[in-house]
This record gives C-alpha cells, sequence and structure tokens, in this order.
C-alpha cells in the first residue's frame, strides 16, 4: 500500500482498473497521488488481493474480494476519522461500490460487460488462427481462463459481466471524468491519451497534475 | 458518404493509433492509405490490435465482431479506414 500526502483531513482512495490496465496506468495514478500531496490532499493506493504485489493467486480470487480489500483500506481512514473519497481509474469504478466513501470520482469509467469484451478480444488475439470464440468462452469450465498471462476464475468473469460503476443515482457525490475522444456521457473532457491501451506502461504528467486539480477542486466542494 | 465524414473518420482512426500505439505527431501524421500495417509496423502486434479495435469501436460508436477481423482489414492505414467507415453510421 502506497500512501501520499498529509496524514489528517480528506483522503482520496485509489483504485486501478483491472487486469493488465492496472500495470499500464499505475504511472498514473501515482503521479496524480503526488500532484494530490503538493495540493494539501492525502491519498492512499491500496494493494487488491490477487494483484500486484499481493501473495494470494489472482485464479482464487473474486471481484467480492477485491472489493473487500477497497473496503477495508477505507474502513482504516474512517477509524482516524478521516472523511475518503473514492477516486477510481477505468474499471476501478466497479471495486469501490461497497466501500463506505463520502463520494466517488471516476476517470474514464466502463461497465464490467464491456471490460469482458475487451478481455475476449485480447484471448481471441492469442488464440490459434482459425479458433474463434464463442458466445460462451468462459462459461463452460471450472479451469481457470488465461488471458494475457492473467489467470482468471470463471466465477469472476460472469460476476464481472453483471457489474456497472456507482452513478449519482445510488447516492453521494459522484464525478466523471472522460478523455476527449470519449464519447460517453461526463462531467468533464479533458485532453490526453488512454494510457491504459498502451503495450509500454507511460505516464502523462500534464494530464496527472490536471486530473489531480480537478479532484482537489471536488474533494473541497464535496465538503472534504 | 460525404467527404467530410470520411475525412472525420481518416482522423479518428489516425489518432486513435496515435495514441494506442504511442507513436510521434510525424510518424501518424505520415500514414497513408497505402502504408503497410499489421505485420510492419513493429508496435503493432496482435495485443495491441485488441486494443486499437476497442479503442475504435469507442470512439466511432461502431460494433466490431471478432468475426470480422482479418489480416486484409489491418494490412494497410487505408483498409483499416475503409473498414472504419463502411461501419459508422451515415
Amino acid at each position: 500500500m502506497l500512501r501520499f500526502g498529509p496524514a489528517s483531513g480528506p483522503v482520496a482512495v485509489v483504485t486501478l482498473p483491472l487486469f493488465e490496465e492496472a500495470n499500464r496506468v499505475r504511472a498514473l495514478a501515482v503521479a496524480i497521488c503526488r500532484a494530490l500531496a503538493r495540493r494539501g490532499v492525502g491519498s492512499l493506493l491500496p494493494d487488491v488481493p490477487g494483484q500486484g504485489e499481493s501473495l494470494v493467486p489472482l485464479e482464487q480470487c473474486g471481484i467480492g474480494d477485491f472489493s473487500d480489500g477497497i473496503a477495508d483500506a477505507i474502513k482504516l481512514e474512517r477509524a482516524d476519522g478521516r472523511r475518503c473519497y473514492g477516486v477510481s481509474i477505468r474499471s476501478g469504478a466497479l471495486l469501490d461500490t461497497t466501500a463506505a466513501l463520502d463520494g466517488r470520482w471516476q476517470l474514464a469509467p466502463q461497465d464490467g460487460a464491456s471490460v469482458l469484451r475487451g478481455l475476449k478480444r485480447i484471448k481471441q488475439a492469442a488464440a490459434r488462427a482459425g479458433t474463434v470464440l464463442g458466445d460462451r468462452w468462459y462459461l463452460d469450465t471450472d479451469a481457470p481462463i488465461e488471458i494475457a498471462g492473467n489467470r482468471i476464475a470463471p466465477g469472476l468473469l460472469t460476476d464481472l459481466s453483471r457489474r456497472i460503476p456507482w452513478t449519482a443515482a445510488d447516492g453521494g457525490f459522484v464525478r466523471t471524468v472522460r478523455l476527449a475522444t470519449d464519447p460517453m456521457p461526463a462531467d468533464r473532457r479533458v485532453p490526453g491519451a488512454p494510457l491504459w491501451r498502451r503495450a509500454e506502461p507511460d505516464s502523462d504528467p500534464a494530464l496527472a497534475t490536471l486530473l489531480a486539480d480537478d479532484i482537489a477542486d471536488w474533494i473541497t466542494t464535496c465538503g472534504g | 458518404m460525404l467527404p467530410d465524414d470520411y475525412d472525420q473518420i481518416d482522423s479518428t482512426v489516425r489518432a486513435t493509433l496515435r495514441d494506442v500505439l504511442g507513436l510521434s505527431e510525424a510518424r501518424a501524421a505520415e500514414l497513408r492509405a497505402e502504408t503497410p500495417l499489421f505485420g510492419a509496423m513493429p508496435e503493432l502486434d496482435s495485443m495491441a490490435v485488441a486494443g486499437l479495435l476497442t479503442e475504435i469501436e469507442e470512439r466511432l460508436g461502431i460494433l466490431i465482431e471478432d468475426d470480422e477481423v482479418d489480416g486484409e482489414m489491418l494490412e494497410t492505414y487505408g483498409s483499416l479506414v475503409r473498414f472504419a467507415a463502411a461501419k459508422a453510421p451515415r
């Protein structure tokens, strides 16, 4: 778990996207956390079971384990009397839905069906020529499905297909920020490239600063 | 399709290639209809193709079926733009 900025006051809890995209946006997330610290806002990048340095094999994890990991990290902060704000990137917005948050800020959130479609396409890309994955590509097996080096339980994929990000209708403060190239509904659009698509992890200091300013201002309007 | 629409799709596909593959502005600007893509551009491996197609889908609001993806569609920059233009709502 990485911690940035002051040890009191509101804290931004950053949730990275699932699987490969987590590696691709980690540098961006850390740059956002450092920029928040310069603005006097504390932040936290919690470890999630089955990902990063976790000792639990990914294939033994479900979405519930990921969201419990996030929720547990937030409980500890709340016990210290800090107000907690979710900052999620991409499919990270599917993982902070059970946490006790005062508000949720989302960068380019996507629903589980869309994540699953992307995973199927990656799996298809690695399949032998002539092999076409059908609609039930993960449904007729109990064995983990290997996608780009990640071994994923079929049950996780089934669960993923039903997950949707938290919305304002679910309660609390919600703010959605998207890249200018993304036509989905958003509260604000910002210039920048989708680093979560890059095969080689990259960062974007200008984008990180812009996003951190947006997050810090939003936390203030939420009363944090 | 109106020429303006085709130009719009060309610039969207060009910007998507630049963003997904991390190409410089200069390299993106140099893409011509006959520029070979898959097999010729080292950044464009099969994993990158998966991300590229998904990003093109999102930006153009189209749906690409996996059985439509073949070597011909990705042979040149021009063939990719033509494929996207044929899919785009008019």
